[in-house]
């Protein structure tokens, strides 16, 4: 609570300005006055009188002239007294306003000046004889009318005044307006100089007359950006004034695609936003990362608000996957208006302790006042797999496998004299009995290789999957009331068999204006999705197998091995086939959530209005697994025996698992917001919320297997094992801010946040998050209009502190319980036990980030060019660590804020708009880098190795270095026999043709101890560059997105690749340039494919994560020109070609952002990754909008 | 339009204010120590769980005393294993696994039994009177049996008398050794006064007053052992003669007898400790194999700790059960045997077997192993308890006593019980039985049951003998000199790292 009288304090204070009492004027005006100045200037004059009267003078320079020397000598005098002496022979006005006394120019004398002008205006009319005239339209051909038409440059022109003598006048520029139909008339001293158009919201533009008498002119709109209203936290702002870093994704961005996933709009075009589509199944949250790695277990996504709506913060688990959702499930795109990333701490402080890792805010579509407009949005076409990974054909792994198999003959029995050549005969003789690993089948060496079939794995489990949408939307309003509703039907057939995504959604967004001062919303959006995933990407699931899957099998059962009463072919992988398990294995995800907000607006005077919000999430989620025995085991299990295998489906196992997941937020603001004295705006946000997160879990499987193979639901299974399990948290804040700008030039903005989770430790369960940021808009300085090149041009600072109240789970601080059992009893018997699993720590707090942000944003040449570039620098403390402690606490480690990680980058967005007019070519490019150090570990810590799932550790977080470095040995070429002799360090019983490996530490032999630093995990460079064409009714916009810099170290190439991996294995193309003999040593990446002596974690499973991607190329239509407005206002066709084009260099897996399997295995560590993801889906869509 | 104002704001903070206590949140799938001590049996899950950390104790008996003495010769054949550094008396040993293993568990149960008596303290009138005594009594039993454990081990300790938070932990140093002997004789002073001497049905296998008894009358023999010129277990004080009555205690308590056949103390079907079952156990660590599967909740690991893997193989077990390599006995301990002692048989295997082509003649110990026995699930679900207390030792000890001066007699209270023990081996009695004789007599009784370096240390012998001892044993000349200062271990590594400049390293380290 003490913060929050610091809040009221703010905002007393600031709202005592406006409550002061009002003081009279007769009493101002009778102060007296002792001011003596000679030959001074007004201003000083006026400066000396404010001092001596404490009153405050109000003016604009460009109104009122103070440069005219004053002379004045007031000793006593009241203070009306001298100003009537002082001002009114100037012309000049005053009023007394509370204390202040504005000035302004006396109608009078400006009528007096304006006749005089006028007088000079008609002798120059009389030599202006050279007559312009035009017609100026917009970019579509619509005519604006009141468009300021004026000559440029000025002209020196004699005349003779209006006392007879002759004068050198500096002309000023003859200057009309177009009319209602957009024409003008202007007349000029001759055909030479430039005519400058301008007009409110469009970019002046400036014409030669060139001695032409008609001049058209097309304005283009000025993207109003300035002047534009931005969403930014509680509120929103005039994009000028913004002095955060704050990047926006706007509507057409969207509505002109076929988008699928409101994550997905957001690749590749935005500076500081990498978003990485980890998954190529459909439906599957994409992963948002803004502005670098800061924390090490807690997680690196954005806050998602939604219409004043924070959302949960998503988590990820150690699989990269969202297990308990992610806040853009099931969010419709269509129904976006736009999204706003809050990138530095200054933008998302309000935010406090979710703001660590950026905010996103989303503004759904409204109503405009006006009659309905309906709009229907469909789009349909088909999506595959952008790409295979080569691996080797039939011919390709025979080859392979002959050769392993030789040499493990040869190698086994040497002593018997056993030769490659050697027959079947002969090696039976030699090994007694048959086996695979000895013998080669004969059908390999026939021609035509009769009775087996060569199998492309990859090809038999993809297709071409459909894809649509319907989308119908009506929008308006009438006075009282305001709509937006919209229904969506999207489907999503995966290029996988088998797998796809459905989902149907509706909105509402209505507002009522009950009364002058009144207003009610409510915005509800329930929807409905399904997934069919039977478990497709990751760790031994169907892909990873289909690439291992061995690529020749017995005709006889075709696609089919090792399922149902099919046997498995001998030289093959023991896996049933991929192609049955997609076929009969049901992975299905219902998920049914209503997102809702309801809130009032009440205004309490003018500037000062109320708003309270309730805000609801709900989502219920259900998956069911089902595997059916007919793909699972092996044949022998498949096969009834009425002895020994009565049961066939003991085998079969499913599950069904749910979630609810609940979000409540109240949220209530006070806004007070007013324009002082024309110059001073001030805004004043003073707020408070509730918020409630409650997940509920169920899970139950079934145990021993079915008592039916049809039904696929729990009761027919043997018996059922489940439990439910739920955890709540609440987070309640108070938060402000202040925003001032001084005739909208000077900008200042600071915030405070104080959030109480119940996340936190007992002693730190509020925690305190300040910001501030200043801007300047140096175009609004009068020296800045001697520069007319650069139109724009803001300089902004920030600094704020965040934090992230991710802490892994809800308990983290509380010492929960957790089972340790002992044995009593005369029987002896299982004796439960409970004990505290953790120590208490009432001092865990959240993980904070102090971020210093520098950014200009500039616009060139009448805003042609447009962009901005910021800098930043934020340092991430108070890391989640595992930290040693005394073992008298109970525990060796626990967990607490210790650690730090700083991320530094730089980011450019620019917008050029290269051709205007009819051909309209406009390039928009975003480019960030960002370079990531792990600053401290624990007390006294250098280094923590990252435990790995599957090998030993292979990332490491070492002080100095990039965040999870790849610690692996380096692989330096192959060993030769000279290598050999020569004692080179050697892995295990290595020999020649084998890798050969680094001996970092020089003790003569390779191991652990060799490992080294060779890359990291993030790339240094992202960028994308759009670029949009329209030529009459057509627009082309194509965008190319990539990223440098970063590594992959692949868990997926090292199961396909590794080193002694069987012959059953298929292995990738790659192989085929394998070292076969010192005089064929191959392409140098693959040593000899049998090897005996193990693996070591290597740089041979390192891939490059860079990428150059044409992710997206929209060509439309807009039938507008074609189809009268009176049946519709608006109608465009367009085709979508997503991801057909691009390069990586990722040989080892077939997607380079791919994260599906936890390859720590701990959740103090988060290091997801590759195990055999999925290639993304590259599509080709047919697509109409129209709205009637 | 100044009042909507304030309105407004004041009811914003009521708002705030009414809400401030959801902060505090309680888990609602698990327990947490706030709000699971409710029922009785919640403080008994409770108590469990610091038994749990016994489990341990067997296995820790093997690593850092059996194979520190001269029981074992622990050799290993590439001299990398993490017992080496233990046989060895290398002195870098602060990081030692076992070394680590043993301060954390040790102190981890303390931590439980702390826990436990927080609880009964503020929520202890939830239950019966009668049952909350009980378990007091039980944890600080055993918080004294950790801290004892501890102590012969460490020397000088922390002395933590509730559950701490970090910064607590931070500022806690270590006590002097006889401090923390009085925190344990207070402790178990009080486990003799309230624990009860018996036990029946599911609660069998508890700690009972005689339990308590036993192990006070060993803290007493232990202060009562010398320096060394070292702060460890031994602190020269002549108290044999307090341990006598407690000893007399157990023995008139009739609960207990010597059983009349060595291996059956040891077998596999005679389990269950006291009253019931075997007479011999005066407290046992418990373990059944089979309840949990493969993890070892349940099960025991220590049976196969000093047996290796390759001799499991040649009876057919597939699941590895068995250490690494061989940690064989010493000759010095095989040749103590007499041929016709049966004691020699049973407790070590000393037939050759076939390891990987060659003759593994190397003894070692077997002794709780039942080769018919080996766990279906997994190597760390063996089910057999361990003797923690025997009462063959407690007369051993009482024997001890007296030789020490004691009241008692040489003849009923030393030669009669240690010719009753040689009998049970097929060995002569003997009479006049001198310290030395009986410490030769506990090594061959007791080996394998962790007795052997405690001994030692007991007997101001340890120096002498383990030297004579490495100078005639070690061939392959690996071990070094026993030095004063390995009477204790050191403080573990990660000890003094989590809190720099807290604790001191014993000397010697």
């Amino acid at each position: 609570m003490r913060i929050t009288c610091t809040h009221l304090l703010i905002a007393i204070t600031l709202c005592g300005v406006t409550f002061a009492k009002s003081m009279k004027a007769q009493d101002v005006l009778k102060r007296t006055v002792n001011v003596t100045v000679n030959n001074s200037s007004l201003e000083t004059t006026l400066k000396k009188l404010e001092r001596d009267a404490d009153i405050k003078f109000v003016y604009s320079k460009s109104v009122i002239k103070t440069d005219q020397k004053i002379t004045l000598n007031a000793s006593g005098q009241g203070l009306k007294e001298v100003l009537d002496q002082l001002l009114t022979v100037h012309g000049i006005t005053y009023q007394v306003i509370n204390n202040h006394i504005v000035l302004n120019v006396s109608p009078q004398y400006e009528q007096i000046k304006q006749l005089e002008e006028k007088k000079i205006a008609e002798r120059q009319a009389a030599i202006n004889v050279f007559t312009v005239k035009g017609k100026v339209t917009d970019e579509k051909g619509v005519s604006i009318p009141g468009v300021t038409v004026k000559l440029v440059g000025s002209k020196t022109l004699n005349a003779t005044n209006a006392n007879g003598n002759s004068v050198t006048l500096v002309a000023p520029s003859p200057v009309t307006a177009t009319d209602a139909n957009g024409n003008y008339t202007l007349n000029v001293p001759d055909g030479t100089g430039s005519l400058e158009f301008s007009f409110i919201g469009y970019i002046t533009k400036t014409v030669p007359i060139n001695g032409q008498s008609v001049v058209n002119v097309t304005l283009e709109e000025s993207q109003k950006q300035l002047n534009e209203v931005v969403v930014i936290g509680y509120g929103t702002q005039k994009r000028g004034n913004v002095t955060g870093a704050q990047a926006t994704l706007r509507n057409e961005n969207l509505d002109e695609r076929a988008i699928t996933r409101v994550d997905q709009a957001l690749v590749g075009q935005l500076a500081g936003v990498t978003v990485k589509q980890t998954n190529g199944t459909p439906g599957k949250p994409f992963s948002v990362q803004i502005r670098g790695t800061g924390s090490i277990s807690a997680g690196n996504e954005p806050l998602y608000v939604i219409d004043g709506f924070p959302l949960s913060t998503a988590t990820t688990n150690g699989a990269g996957n969202f297990a308990s959702g992610n806040p853009l499930d099931n969010i419709n795109p269509n129904d976006i208006e736009n999204i706003e990333v809050l990138k530095d701490a200054a933008a998302a402080a309000i935010y406090g302790s979710r703001a660590s890792n950026g905010v996103v805010l989303i503004t759904t579509k409204r109503g405009q006042t006006g009659k309905p407009k309906i709009n229907y949005n469909a789009y349909v076409g088909y999506n595959q797999a952008s790409r295979k990974l080569n691996m080797l054909d039939g011919q390709g792994w025979i080859d392979r496998a002959t050769e392993i198999i030789n040499s493990q003959y040869v190698a086994d029995y040497a002593l018997k004299g056993a030769t490659a050549n050697d027959n079947a005969t002969t090696r039976l003789a030699n090994v007694g009995s048959f086996q695979v690993k000895y013998f080669l089948d004969p059908r390999w060496s026939t021609p035509g290789h009769p009775g087996l079939e060569f199998v492309d794995w990859q090809d038999q489990i993809f297709r071409k999957g459909l894809m649509e949408n319907q989308e119908v939307s009506v929008s308006g309003g009438a006075d009282a009331v305001r709509y937006f509703i919209s229904g969506n039907y999207s489907n999503q057939d995966g290029f996988v068999k088998n797998t796809g995504y459905k989902v149907y959604s509706a909105r509402a967004n209505v507002e009522v204006t009950a009364s002058k001062n009144l207003k009610f919303g409510l915005n509800i959006a329930p929807t409905y999705s399904i997934t069919e995933d039977p478990g497709v990407e990751g760790k031994d699931n169907i892909y990873h197998q289909a690439l291992s899957f061995t690529p020749v099998q017995e005709d006889t059962v075709g696609n089919y091995p090792n399922v149902g009463k099919n046997d498995q072919y001998k030289w093959s992988v023991t896996t049933n086939s991929v192609v049955g398990k997609l076929e009969n294995i049901v992975g299905e995800t219902k998920k049914y959530r209503t997102l809702a907000t309801i809130f009032a607006e009440y205004q309490i005077i003018p500037g000062l209005s109320l708003r309270s919000s309730l805000n609801l999430d709900n989502t219920d989620n259900t998956s069911r697994s089902y595997v059916p025995y007919y793909v699972a085991s092996t044949l022998l299990s498949r096969t009834f025996n009425a002895q020994t295998n009565p049961n066939l489906t003991a085998n079969t196992s499913g599950s069904y698992n749910t979630f609810k997941r609940q979000t409540f937020v109240n949220e209530n603001t006070l806004t007070y917001s007013k324009v002082f004295n024309h110059d001073h705006n001030i805004n004043v946000l003073l707020g408070q919320s509730y918020n409630f997160d409650r997940t509920d879990n169920s899970a139950e499987s079934s145990s021993g297997g079915y008592t039916s193979s049809v039904i696929q639901t729990l009761n027919a299974a043997a018996a059922v094992t489940g439990n439910t399990t739920a955890s709540q948290n609440v987070l309640i804040s108070y938060f402000s801010r202040v925003q001032y700008a001084y005739k909208d030039k000077y900008l200042l903005s600071a915030s405070l946040r104080e959030d109480g989770s119940s996340r936190f430790g007992s002693n730190n369960q509020y925690g305190v998050f300040p910001s501030a940021s200043i801007g300047w808009r140096v175009t609004q300085e009068r020296f800045m209009q001697k520069i007319p090149t650069i139109s724009d041009l803001k300089v902004r600072a920030s600094v704020g502190v965040n934090g992230t109240n991710n802490l892994g789970g809800d308990y983290q601080s509380i010492p929960t319980l957790s089972a340790a059992g002992y044995v009593f009893g005369a029987t002896q018997a299982a004796a439960i036990g409970q004990a505290p699993a953790r120590i208490a720590n009432p001092d865990l707090q959240w993980e904070r980030s102090v971020t210093y942000d520098a950014g200009i944003d500039f616009g060139l040449l009448n805003n042609r060019i447009t962009g901005s570039i910021d800098y930043y620098n934020k340092l991430n403390t108070k890391l989640l660590l595992n930290v040693q402690v005394p073992e008298t606490t109970g525990f060796p480690t626990f967990l607490n804020n210790t650690g730090s990680v700083r991320n530094i980058g730089e980011e450019l967005e620019l917008t050029t708009r290269n051709f205007v007019g009819k051909f309209q070519w406009t390039t928009t490019v975003n480019v960030s880098h960002n370079t990531n150090k792990v600053v401290a570990l624990g007390p006294g810590q250098t280094q923590i190795l990252i435990p790995s799932s599957f090998d030993i550790s292979n990332f490491i977080l070492r002080v100095g270095e990039p965040v999870n470095s790849i610690f692996v040995v380096k692989q330096v070429g192959m060993l030769t026999q000279a290598d050999i002799t020569n004692k080179a360090a050697l892995f295990g019983t290595e020999t020649v043709g084998d890798p050969k490996y680094e001996d970092i530490n020089n003790d003569g032999v390779i191991d652990a101890n060799d490992r080294q630093i060779v890359g990291h995990p993030n790339p240094d460079y992202t960028w994308g560059i759009t670029n949009t064409f329209r030529y009459k009714g057509f627009d082309l916009s194509v965008l190319v997105q990539g990223q440098n810099g970063g590594s992959i170290y692949s868990l997926l190439g090292r199961a396909l690749t590794r080193t002694g991996q069987g012959f059953t294995d298929n292995a990738p193309a790659f192989y085929e340039d394998r070292w076969r003999s010192p005089d064929n040593p191959g392409a140098g990446r693959v040593s000899k494919a049998y090897s005996t002596f193990g693996r070591i974690v290597n740089t041979d499973w390192l891939y490059s994560s860079d990428y150059i991607r044409v992710r997206d190329i929209t060509l439309g239509y807009n039938l507008g020109n074609l189809i009268s407005k009176k049946v519709v206002q608006n109608a465009r066709l367009y085709i979508t070609a997503e991801n057909f084009f691009g390069h990586d260099k990722y040989y080892g897996g077939a997607n380079p952002d791919a994260t599906n399997t936890d390859l720590s295995g701990n959740a103090n560590y988060l290091s997801p990754g590759d195990y055999g993801g999925l290639p993304l889906a590259k599509s080709l869509i047919f697509g109409l909008n129209i709205t009637f | 339009m100044k009042k909507t104002f304030f309105i407004s704001t004041i009811s914003l903070i009521l708002l705030a204010t009414s809400c401030s206590k959801d902060l505090n949140q309680v888990p609602i799938s698990s327990g947490t120590t706030v709000t699971f001590y409710q029922s009785p049996s919640d403080f008994i899950q409770g108590i469990n769980a610091v038994y749990s950390d016994l489990r341990g104790y067997p296995d820790r008996l093997a690593n850092l005393s059996e194979i520190r003495s001269d029981n074992i010769y622990g050799v290993s054949s590439l001299g990398v294993r993490d017992w080496d550094p233990i046989n060895n008396f290398q002195k870098a040993i602060t990081g030692n696994v076992y070394v680590e293993e043993a301060w954390s568990t040790d102190f981890n149960g303390i931590f439980r039994a702390n826990t436990e008596l927080d609880q009964l303290a503020k929520n202890g009138s939830l239950i019966p009177q009668g049952l909350a005594t009980r378990l007091t009594a039980e944890a600080k039993f055993l918080r004294a049996f950790y801290y004892f454990d501890l102590v012969k081990y460490f020397g000088k300790l922390p002395i933590v008398d509730h559950p701490l938070l970090v910064p607590e932990a931070n500022a806690l140093g270590r006590s002097s050794v006889s401090d923390v002997y009085k925190f344990i004789i207070d402790d178990l002073q009080y486990a003799i006064a309230n624990l009860p001497a018996t036990y029946t049905g599911v609660d069998i296998g508890r700690a009972t007053k005689y339990a308590a008894e036993a192990t006070l009358g060993l803290v007493y023999m232990t202060r009562s052992g010398p320096t060394y010129g070292v702060e460890g277990p031994g602190l020269g004080l002549n108290e044999w003669a307090l341990a006598v009555p407690l000893f007399n205690d157990i023995i008139a308590s009739g609960l207990f007898a010597m059983n009349t056949n060595y291996a059956n103390i040891f077998s596999y079907s005679n389990q269950s400790p006291t009253t019931t079952g075997n007479k011999e156990a005066i407290f046992d660590v418990m373990y059944q194999s089979g309840i949990s599967g493969t993890a070892s909740t349940y099960g025991a690991t220590y049976p196969w700790q000093l047996a290796p893997n390759s001799y499991f193989k040649t009876k057919g077990d597939t699941k590895s059960n068995g250490s690494l390599e061989m940690i064989p006995v010493s000759n010095d301990l095989l040749n103590d045997y007499a041929a016709t002692d049966v004691r020699k048989s049973f407790n070590m295997n000393t037939t050759p077997f076939v390891d990987a082509g060659s003759t593994e003649s190397r003894p070692f110990f077997k002794k709780w192993l039942d080769f018919t026995k080996i766990p279906t699930t997994s190597r760390f679900d063996w089910g057999i308890n361990f003797i923690a207390i025997r009462y063959t030792d407690v007369l051993l000890l009482k024997a001890e006593c007296v030789l020490h001066g004691a009241p008692g007699s040489q003849l009923t209270d030393v030669d009669a019980v240690v010719s009753q023990v040689r009998t049970r081996a097929g060995l002569t009695s003997i009479v006049g039985v001198t310290l030395d004789q009986l410490l030769d007599e506990r090594r061959k009784e007791l080996a394998d049951e962790g007795s052997r370096w405690f001994d030692l240390q007991r007997s101001g012998k340890l120096l002498t003998v383990m030297n004579a001892w490495i100078t005639a044993e070690d061939y392959k000349h690996q071990i070094s000199p026993v030095v004063a200062g390995y009477i204790v271990y050191p403080v573990p590594q990660s000890q003094l790292d989590a809190a720099p400049g807290l604790y001191t390293q014993n000397t010697g380290y």
